[in-house]
């Protein structure tokens, strides 16, 4: 099941996090997130010791916890998606297909010209558009 | 997938634009008029960018963020590439275009230049500027679209012979 997506601006400022759990962990999953940035950023300065191919978008698992696995997707304009889900087995494609929905909801949300550059998305379409997709994978 | 737009109406809406900036909201200061023009090309830039830089891996250097400009980017906005493109390799790219879309309408009404009599008309020059309004939305896309890319630069645009048309971009180090 994923618990906690979030987009991060190119400043590592936060954009959108949203959790999907019931318990009071959003904290943990907010905590979680934040010791990832630093994973992406090691992984993009070294591209040679991660095993990526040459500046994909998809970064791939950045780092295993106990309970949970985050993922990870930088777009070219600097922008984070970042991925926590409790599920142990996760097939690379699942992910992969998951972050292309996300960021093309992302790019909707983005265009609209209501929206400030830099400031957190606060649309309710997108909220509702980010909640089907994980509801889509949380079935599988 | 993604709509589409009637090209006389983009033609239309820059022209109302230009029209709108520099004879009514600044018509005694062109170069406010220009500097909010160029703002609003920056956004869509911005926006135009987001898109289409999705399906692709990251570019590693600026000439690759350039080439990205001159092809996918030209023939998303312009449905043609760039025909020229030069470098100095120090951060200056010179992107000429032989007949930019947004000017291919533009003519210059030669009864106006035959009315003066000194060659070197104040009238030519005068057309050389109004023309020049026109090209700053486009300038200001480029800027939106290389700073979201995480390049900062100036674009300025120049035109030696109507419908070719040429953008200076200069990174700033």
């Amino acid at each position: 099941m994923i618990v906690c997506v979030a987009v991060v601006g190119h400043q590592n400022n936060p954009l959108y996090i949203q959790s999907f759990t019931d318990a009071d962990d959003a904290l943990k999953l907010h905590h979680i997130v934040h010791c990832s940035l630093d994973v992406i950023e090691e992984r993009v300065n070294n591209p040679k010791k991660s095993g990526t191919t040459l500046n994909e978008a998809f970064l791939g698992l950045l780092y295993p916890t106990v309970n949970y696995k985050v993922y990870g997707y930088l777009t070219n304009t600097k922008v984070k998606f970042i991925l926590v889900t409790t599920d142990l087995d996760v097939r690379d494609t699942d992910v992969r297909s998951f972050f292309r929905k996300f960021h093309a909801a992302y790019v909707d949300a983005v265009s609209n010209p209501f929206h400030v550059p830099g400031k957190k998305i606060t649309s309710r379409t997108f909220a509702q558009t980010v909640s089907n997709i994980v509801g889509s994978y949380g079935l599988n | 997938m993604g709509r589409e737009v009637a090209e006389s109406c983009v033609d239309t809406m820059l022209m109302e634009m230009v029209a709108m900036y520099s004879g009514r909201f600044y018509a005694n200061k062109p170069e406010l008029a220009a500097r909010r023009i160029e703002a609003i090309g920056y956004q869509v830039g911005h926006q135009l960018s987001e898109r289409y830089t999705m399906e692709r891996p990251r570019f590693s250097d600026h000439l690759e963020a350039i080439k990205f400009i001159c092809k996918d980017f030209w023939s998303e906005v312009f449905k043609k590439q760039i025909d020229n493109l030069k470098t100095n390799h120090r951060g200056t790219f010179v992107l000429q275009d032989n007949k930019f879309r947004w000017l291919s309408r533009v003519s210059i009404d030669p009864s106006s230049e035959n009315e003066t009599e000194d060659p070197s008309t104040p009238g030519e020059s005068k057309a050389a500027q109004a023309v020049s309004m026109y090209l700053y939305f486009p300038c200001g896309i480029i800027r939106g679209v290389l700073s979201n890319l995480g390049i900062p630069c100036a674009v300025s645009a120049d035109i030696s012979s109507l419908p070719t048309c040429s953008f200076v971009i200069r990174v700033k180090a």
